[in-house]
């Protein structure tokens, strides 16, 4: 990310003297169905500044989607719950503010892209209408002002003649034109903190590197902070600054991007970089991990991923790891770490 | 960023226009005819004043003139006399258009009301417990009974009927309306309209109920053949409209007492009554092939 080191040390430099954009400190999140208590989302904590790119990586029901909903507070409660912990926007709890306020923040200054294009837009409005459905929320526009930024919008996220898909409905756009549309729409207050739900997943893979590419240069364009959720750990080594490696419901590897690749820590992530599969490598079985996520009702005594883990050892069985540092800016969760030894 | 403007040129095809629905539905001619037959007999209802031949309340000493088909007949009387010696045919378009008038109007209130409790309860989970047991309350209560509850505290008249009409069909409306908006609350549009930052009426207008209302229309425009018989029924047993109003209902059970000698006053506001229901019944299910897009092949 070196190109883009000129606004991203300015940001820095600012985040350092203050508190930081986005933290999110020991996060619970709790779904409370019949009768039993699943913990989603256990002591999860990062922060994130203006200018970078979080990648929030982990296996399908880890936790990934409910911590950046919860960012948005639009995690459904009942039979959701914030048991506990706090998420910070430049100091404000966003867990204890007004719905009201909340609203405001909502497609105002944190915008969302959803994973699934084909289902994320209202059938019944044209593509322009919802764009301007969202600044007339937030801007205040005229309607006239609303119409030209609209099409403005479609413009930046690279939709060809914007002027007529502006008067598309949804079902008459393809899924990358769809998901384009999506991304217009988030950004559509400038907002300062974008969230993207595994926004190319349903995508296939040529619509995806453009749609990464664009979110790229968007970033690059407006300074915001980025927090991208998603399972490729391609997609990351592409796209992020920063990685939050989650596994049931914690944070059990954070590092920046380069020394994450160059130097996994945590036994989960090794492993999830062996079954990466790679061009340059031999062809043959995959790498997989053995076993499978232990469900969230399920009370576990010591390390969560312990029972699937080569290196477990009776320590892990019974004390639960807690986030250490091994080097700055890279913490893991590993009563093992540090590892010489990678696992083949 | 040209070889990503090239790609996306590419994937700008956008699948070809679906024809409209009414297009779409007039291709289909069992659903001509049925539209053709309602738009008749609603021109018929509105148009009663103008073209009916005689006085609908005006009784002769023409009695039980048997219509025109039969021995007897005269171009008088089309369709012959009752008991009390009024036009048929003029008793017919007007009965017709107070059938439809009570049908539209309690369908209509009590489709609304029941749709927006059931859009509500889908809306808000926490509300839905007390909606449906509610719903399940009135859904045991059987129309006639509260009809004949209504007649015995209001009087009859055509008021008691159409509200108890009305609240039958609360219910019914309520539980489809709450089964159609459950599966539009799941898409994902619902929640990414939140994270734009929408208020809950925006969200419940523009978002749920526009997405849940040809799908709700669909199943009034059923009930309506329903709620005819119903009301035909609760006139027929005396409790709908005052002689010497005409009514469907009302007019085949007068021309009960005269079954054996002149069937047709019993037997032609019967059949306006079949028919009726029948052409509602085949368009509502030719409308919900056509709009339902889970249908659409």
């Amino acid at each position: 990310m070196t190109t883009a080191t000129l606004p991203t040390s300015a940001a820095e430099a600012r985040g350092k003297q203050s508190v930081p954009f986005l933290e999110v400190q020991d996060l619970e999140v709790e779904f409370h169905v019949s009768g039993t208590v699943q913990r989603a989302v256990q002591g999860v904590s990062f922060t994130l500044d203006r200018g970078r790119t979080l990648g929030v990586v982990g296996e399908s029901g880890c936790g990934k989607s409910v911590t950046s909903l919860s960012i948005m507070r639009l995690v459904p409660q009942p039979p959701g719950r914030y048991a506990g912990g706090r998420i910070l926007l430049e100091g404000k709890d966003l867990l204890q503010v007004p719905e009201a306020e909340m609203r405001a923040l909502r497609g105002g200054r944190i915008g969302m892209i959803f994973q699934e294009p084909m289902t994320s837009l209202n059938p019944v409005y044209t593509c322009g209408a919802q764009i301007r459905e969202s600044l007339s929320v937030h801007s205040g526009l005229s309607r006239a002002a609303a119409r030209d930024r609209a099409v403005e919008l479609l413009d930046l996220v690279g939709l060809p003649s914007p002027k007529q898909r502006a008067d598309d409905y949804p079902h008459q756009l393809s899924g990358g034109q769809r998901q384009r549309v999506m991304i217009a729409l988030a950004l559509a207050n400038d907002p300062d903190l974008l969230i993207a739900d595994e926004p190319t997943t349903a995508l296939d893979v040529t619509i995806q590197a453009q749609i990464l590419d664009l979110m790229g240069d968007l970033r690059e364009r407006t300074g915001a902070a980025v927090m991208l959720v998603t399972h490729d750990l391609g997609v990351v080594a592409q796209t992020c600054d920063d990685v939050v490696v989650m596994y049931a419901g914690r944070v059990v590897e954070r590092a920046p991007t380069k020394s994450l690749f160059a130097d996994p820590q945590h036994p989960y992530t090794i492993g999830l970089m062996a079954a990466v599969p790679r061009i340059d490598a031999a062809i043959g079985r995959l790498a997989t991990i053995p076993g499978a996520v232990p469900p969230p009702w399920k009370r576990i005594t010591g390390c969560r991923f312990a029972s699937r883990c080569p290196l477990a050892t009776e320590q892990c069985r019974t004390e639960d790891p807690p986030l250490r540092e091994l080097s700055p800016g890279h913490g893991v969760a590993c009563w093992r770490a540090p590892i010489e030894t990678v696992m083949s | 960023m040209t070889s990503i403007d090239a790609a996306a040129a590419v994937d700008e095809q956008a699948p070809p226009a679906i024809q409209p629905w009414w297009s779409r539905l007039m291709r289909d001619p069992i659903a001509l005819f049925a539209t053709a037959v309602l738009l008749a007999i609603i021109i018929c209802a509105i148009a009663a004043p103008l073209i009916s031949p005689h006085d609908p309340f005006a009784t002769s000493r023409a009695v039980m003139k048997p219509p025109i088909w039969n021995a007897g007949g005269s171009w008088d009387h089309i369709l012959g006399t009752d008991g009390q010696g009024r036009d048929m045919l003029s008793r017919l378009f007007y009965g017709t258009r107070l059938t439809l008038i009570i049908g539209v109007v309690s369908v209509g209130l009590g489709g609304t009301f029941g749709s927006f409790i059931g859009l509500l309860a889908a809306f808000y989970p926490k509300l839905e417990p007390w909606v449906m047991r509610l719903v399940d309350v009135m859904l045991s209560f059987p129309a006639i009974l509260l009809g004949l509850a209504l007649v015995a505290v209001l009087g009859s008249g055509v008021t008691p009927v159409v509200i108890a009409l009305a609240i039958a069909s609360i219910p019914d409306t309520a539980r489809i309306a709450r089964s159609i908006a459950v599966s539009v609350m799941k898409q994902e549009f619902i929640e990414a309209g939140r994270a734009v930052g929408l208020s809950d009426i925006a969200l419940f207008t523009r978002y749920l109920l526009r997405n849940c209302i040809s799908s709700i229309m669909i199943f009034m425009s059923l009930r309506f053949g329903q709620i005819i018989l119903i009301g035909a029924a609760l006139s027929f047993l005396g409790l709908g409209a005052r002689p010497p109003t005409a009514e469907l209902g009302m007019m085949a059970s007068q021309g009960r007492d005269f079954l054996l000698f002149a069937p047709h006053i019993a037997v032609i506001p019967s059949v306006m009554i079949f028919i009726i229901v029948l052409a509602t019944n085949v368009l509502g299910d030719a409308l919900r092939d056509v709009l339902d897009p889970r249908l659409r092949s």
